[in-house]
């Protein structure tokens, strides 16, 4: 097992009061030595990502202003989200802890990596910061293997759609971007017929769930709905934007998970990889600091084939008829954009 | 021009946004028009302001008596997302604005940056024509 993390990742980049806090990356890596890994363990410092890096999915202009919004000493981007002076510095180190990971698996040649960073980063724009997110630290890494042609699958377990990452790969065949999330519930994208842009078409999958959603209800999601659509993308890579937040103690979301049902999705993500050392989870959110010490436990546990669960997976709550609407949703708009593209001349009959 | 006749207005809940609604209301009176007031529910206030919405529907609900306009013409939209987001989405559809209103200062006012000005951030990014009211307000004339 691999972490990729440092120092800078519970140290800067600090916002009083805030759920997005230090003690995340401590709570992380109280979860790690919950597995007594031993020898099986390996920390790994990340390297900051370079603007040829960053670029890739974010405006030349954007890193420019957010680097001197922080110098200029911080502040609120918006009513989540904030910077401090530091938080360039931990932002970039964030988005190459990724990469890293990367490095690191193929000098490796397999394991499994998880990338212990924060600032966040699914909900960053091209252009934007948003929803405690400044760089989008998952698309970055996903970029840059897209760039030397592999095939990106994205999965996103956070509470919370990933706007940012999925508005990145719109048009893009390369990268699959595959999200469960609670919905209505923050940013507010993420419904079933959001499928991809013209270039992308059905390279994006979103199963929006319902407050108290259970972790069966989410696996079937991925099983029914996604799964197919991985199958025929058939990737050689995976990246987990593996947020924590959907756990039932969590204070920011609606979702009743346990850790126990994180170690079943980590099994099912797993299983969607080529092969060893094609695994990154990314952390996202997760902010019960108690929680998101078991479900990381619990969730690299399964990874290395163990079953530490201090709770057992959760079964019997609402959505199971939204997993079968976002299937057929899907095909519908689907068919919508074919007819669209059709109508344009842009496709034609073979 | 295209006429106006609906105008979506931004409102955070902090002062210096009111006037910004105050001056969306003038302007539907002198129009005819409706007005649809959009506040966007962030992350934090999901979790730890959940009376937050019904607040603040009631302080517009106040604003539109003040400004002696029929309720009806005013319309609440609690939206996901952040504001600049959760402001054009909306305005998009379903409320199909003729014009966007905001006011200059909001939470997220950061001396004169772009990032963190969300009066700003819109006028780069809407298609809809804006107007930024200053945290003073002004008469739509």
């Amino acid at each position: 097992m691999l972490i990729v993390s440092g120092p800078a990742a519970g140290r800067d980049h600090i916002g009083l009061d805030h759920p997005e806090r230090p003690g995340r990356i401590a709570a992380v890596m109280a979860g790690v030595d919950d597995l007594h890994l031993g020898t099986d363990l390996r920390i790994v410092a990340p390297v900051a990502a370079d603007v040829a890096q960053m670029t890739r999915v974010h405006d030349p202009r954007y890193l420019e202003e957010l680097e001197a919004f922080c110098q200029a000493g911080g502040g609120s981007l918006d009513p989540d989200t904030y910077a401090t002076p530091d938080s360039w510095s931990a932002a970039r180190l964030a988005a190459g802890a990724g990469l890293t990971a990367v490095d690191a698996l193929r000098e490796l040649g397999g394991g499994v990596a998880f990338v212990a960073a924060r600032p966040p980063g699914h909900h960053a724009l091209r252009d934007r910061a948003m929803g405690f997110c400044l760089l989008n630290n998952v698309a970055i890494t996903a970029a840059a293997l897209a760039a030397s042609g592999e095939r990106v699958l994205v999965i996103d377990w956070d509470v919370h759609h990933g706007n940012g990452t999925q508005a990145m790969f719109w048009d893009d065949p390369n990268v699959l971007y595959v999200s469960t999330h609670q919905w209505p519930l923050f940013p507010g994208s993420g419904v079933a017929g959001e499928i991809g842009g013209a270039g992308g078409l059905g390279r994006t999958v979103n199963i929006p769930l319902p407050a108290k959603a259970t972790g069966d209800v989410v696996r079937r999601a991925i099983e029914e709905v996604a799964l197919p659509v991985i199958d025929d993308f058939d990737p050689t890579w995976v990246l987990v934007s593996a947020g924590f937040d959907g756990h039932r103690d969590d204070p920011l979301a609606d979702l009743a998970l346990s850790s126990g049902d994180f170690a079943d999705l980590a099994r099912l993500v797993a299983g969607f990889a080529p092969g060893p050392g094609r695994l990154v989870l990314f952390l996202e959110g997760g902010y019960d600091l108690e929680a998101l010490r078991m479900s990381v436990a619990t969730t690299l546990g399964a990874l290395l084939g163990g079953m530490y669960q201090p709770e057992d997976p959760t079964y019997g709550g609402p959505g199971t008829e939204l997993v079968d609407q976002a299937r057929e949703a899907r095909i519908v708009a689907h068919r919508q954009a074919l007819d669209l593209a059709f109508s344009q001349g842009r496709v034609q009959w073979p | 021009m295209a006429m106006i006749r609906t105008i979506a207005v931004g409102f955070d809940g902090s002062p210096d946004a009111e006037p910004a609604v105050r001056w969306a209301i003038d302007l539907a009176k002198q129009i005819a028009g409706e007005v649809a007031v959009v506040h966007a529910i962030g992350l934090l206030e999901h979790a730890a302001q959940p009376g937050m919405v019904a607040q603040l529907e009631e302080t517009v609900r106040g604003l539109s008596q003040e400004r002696g306009i029929e309720s009806a013409r005013v319309h609440w939209h609690p939206v996901d997302g952040d504001p600049c987001s959760a402001l054009m989405r909306a305005a998009s559809a379903p409320i199909a604005a003729d014009l966007i209103v905001v006011g200059s200062r909001g939470q997220g006012a950061h001396s004169g940056l772009l990032l963190g000005s969300t009066s700003l951030e819109l006028a780069e990014h809407t298609a809809i024509p804006l107007v930024i009211v200053p945290m003073g307000g002004t008469d739509p004339g």
